[in-house]
């Protein structure tokens, strides 16, 4: 299904063109120009109800647009397909939600490997062998065999990333993967996403975590009443804020 | 009275087990037992087929599923037992037996009721289940069959085993279109008798009863191991609750 053309390489993992979509007669995203370049982290940051997650959740189209077109890895998105090729490119995005969202009914072990067998016919020899690595990766391999509700919020959330990660996506995709966590559980999510921002991996991240952004990401942008208003490395935005609603959102944050 | 209830059983339990067999059809608990698993074993599959059905966008599935929902909520099972009975046979012009009659009314009936527990519970589990899923690349009817019904069929097991129990009494009902299934074998044995109805019709509800409690028994065993499979599973908190409420369409 990718295009694995010469021009894919210098092709943006995800790009933004002219992309409005509505909610009834409520506007949610107002003409959105832009693009995450591979290898980049992208941390979309705004006051709530700015359309972060509206924004977010049309890139694996989980939310349709009206209007615009939005390609991931060359490939467009919101395009005619059959469901089975829709099926194959959300496949290839990593999503990781606020509530998580484990399989209740399935282990740790489990909620990484059902995708890659069910989804993607992985021998499920090789799928538990890889999905014991990502465990492993985000320090959970001791909780293989848990279910979901015996594992703190932390722990599920990385359990998601690694079920994410499973599918082999060339970019993943947060939307607030810290804000339904204890403060004494960030840490542990957050570090799991700076491994994978260190290992090269394609991130569009929604979050308030500031001190993340201001470390990791490449370049933030700036969201309210479902525009970008601004797009700027991290020590740019958070040095010198252009807009006065980013600034006044910054100041806001501060106290 | 007590020596009576033995003196009754002991001359008629191949009467009130099997029926009139092999002189006649198969009948008393044996076919009743048949009849029970028959139509649950069947009901089933139909009912998680019409739950989907009353999800679809296409009016093709969605309205015959609807109808028929409505109609079974809406009609008496004895109704639609006599209805079935009488114009089944002038609708394809030839003779259907009792057994039949009585088989596919009570799956067609236990499956429209059965759908809504099942899309209740498909229901409560919420959009985040799905989406989560879908994100990850599964199709519908993959979502549906890994993700969703797994926990939802088990949040529901006690509305689902209620219904499996009303599915057993309900076959009584096949004594009124001379299905010879437990019911009408005690009449027979009544019949006989004359002078002890109340023995005759005291046994039959302590058969019943018998069966239905084991069942109960049974399921809840079943609920426990997988509860203490899934160790303190949201679902565990809701499936003890068997007033787990089905949302109207
Ligand atoms: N399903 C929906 N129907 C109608 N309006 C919606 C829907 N989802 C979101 N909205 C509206 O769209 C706007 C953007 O919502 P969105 O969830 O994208 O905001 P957000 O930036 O993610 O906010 P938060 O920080 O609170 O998560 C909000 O005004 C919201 O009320
Ligand atoms: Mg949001």
């Amino acid at each position: 299904m990718t295009q694995e053309t010469p021009t894919a390489k210098v092709e943006p993992m995800i790009r933004f063109s002219n992309v409005n979509k509505n909610y009834g007669g409520f506007q949610a995203l107002v003409d959105i120009n832009a693009e995450v370049a591979r290898g980049e982290v992208v941390v979309v940051c705004g006051p709530s109800g700015s359309g972060k997650s509206t924004l977010i959740r049309t890139v694996n189209r989980l939310e349709e647009i009206h209007s615009g077109t939005i390609t991931f890895d060359g490939r467009s998105v919101h395009g005619k397909m059959r469901g089975s090729e829709l099926n194959h490119l959300r496949s290839r995005i990593g999503f990781v939600f606020q509530s998580f969202n484990l399989f209740p009914h399935l282990s740790a072990l489990e909620n990484v490997t059902i995708s890659p067998v069910k989804v993607n016919g992985v021998d499920r020899e090789q799928a538990r062998d890889r999905a014991m690595r990502l465990l492993d990766r985000v320090g959970l391999s001791a909780k293989a065999n848990a279910y979901p509700a015996q594992l703190s919020g932390g722990q599920q959330q990385r359990v998601a990333i690694a079920r994410a990660l499973a599918m082999e996506p060339p970019a993943m995709l947060f939307d607030e993967p810290t804000s339904a966590l204890d403060p004494e559980m960030v840490g542990e999510v957050l570090a799991v996403m700076r491994g994978l921002a260190a290992d090269g991996m394609t991130m569009m991240c929604v979050t308030h975590e500031m001190g993340f952004a201001r470390e990791v990401a490449d370049r933030v942008w700036f969201m309210d009443a479902g525009q970008i208003l601004e797009t700027a490395e991290p020590s740019v935005f958070f040095g010198d804020p252009q807009h006065a609603r980013a600034q006044r959102f910054l100041s806001d944050l501060r106290h | 009275m007590l020596l009576d209830l033995v003196d009754i059983i002991r001359e008629n339990w191949l009467l009130l087990l099997i029926g009139q067999y092999p002189n006649g059809p198969l009948g008393g608990f044996a076919a009743t037992l048949i009849l029970s698993v028959l139509s649950i074993a069947l009901a089933f599959p139909l009912s998680v087929l019409i739950a989907f059905a009353r999800f679809s966008t296409n009016p093709l599935l969605l309205w015959p599923a609807t109808v028929l929902v409505y109609v079974a909520r809406g009609v008496p099972l004895l109704m639609l037992i006599l209805w079935v009975y009488f114009m089944v046979p002038l609708l394809i012009g030839a003779n259907v037996p009792g057994f039949v009659t009585m088989l596919v009314t009570l799956v067609i009936y236990e499956g429209a009721f059965l759908s809504e527990v099942v899309r209740g519970g498909i229901v409560a589990l919420g959009r985040g289940q799905v989406e989560t899923a879908r994100a990850l690349g599964h199709g519908y009817f993959g979502a549906m069959i890994h993700i969703i019904l797994p926990q939802a069929l088990y949040n529901v097991m006690p509305s689902i085993l209620s219904q499996f129990v009303s599915a057993i009494k309900e076959t009584t009902l096949g004594y009124v279109i001379n299905v010879p299934e437990l019911t009408f074998a005690a009449n027979q044995v009544n019949n006989q008798l004359l002078t002890k109805p109340f023995e005759v019709f005291f046994l039959l509800a302590i058969i019943y009863f018998l069966v239905c409690w084991t069942l109960t028994r049974a399921a809840l065993v079943l609920e426990r191991r997988i509860a203490h499979k899934r160790a303190g599973m949201p679902g565990v908190a809701l499936s003890l609750n068997p007033q787990m409420p089905v949302p109207e369409p």
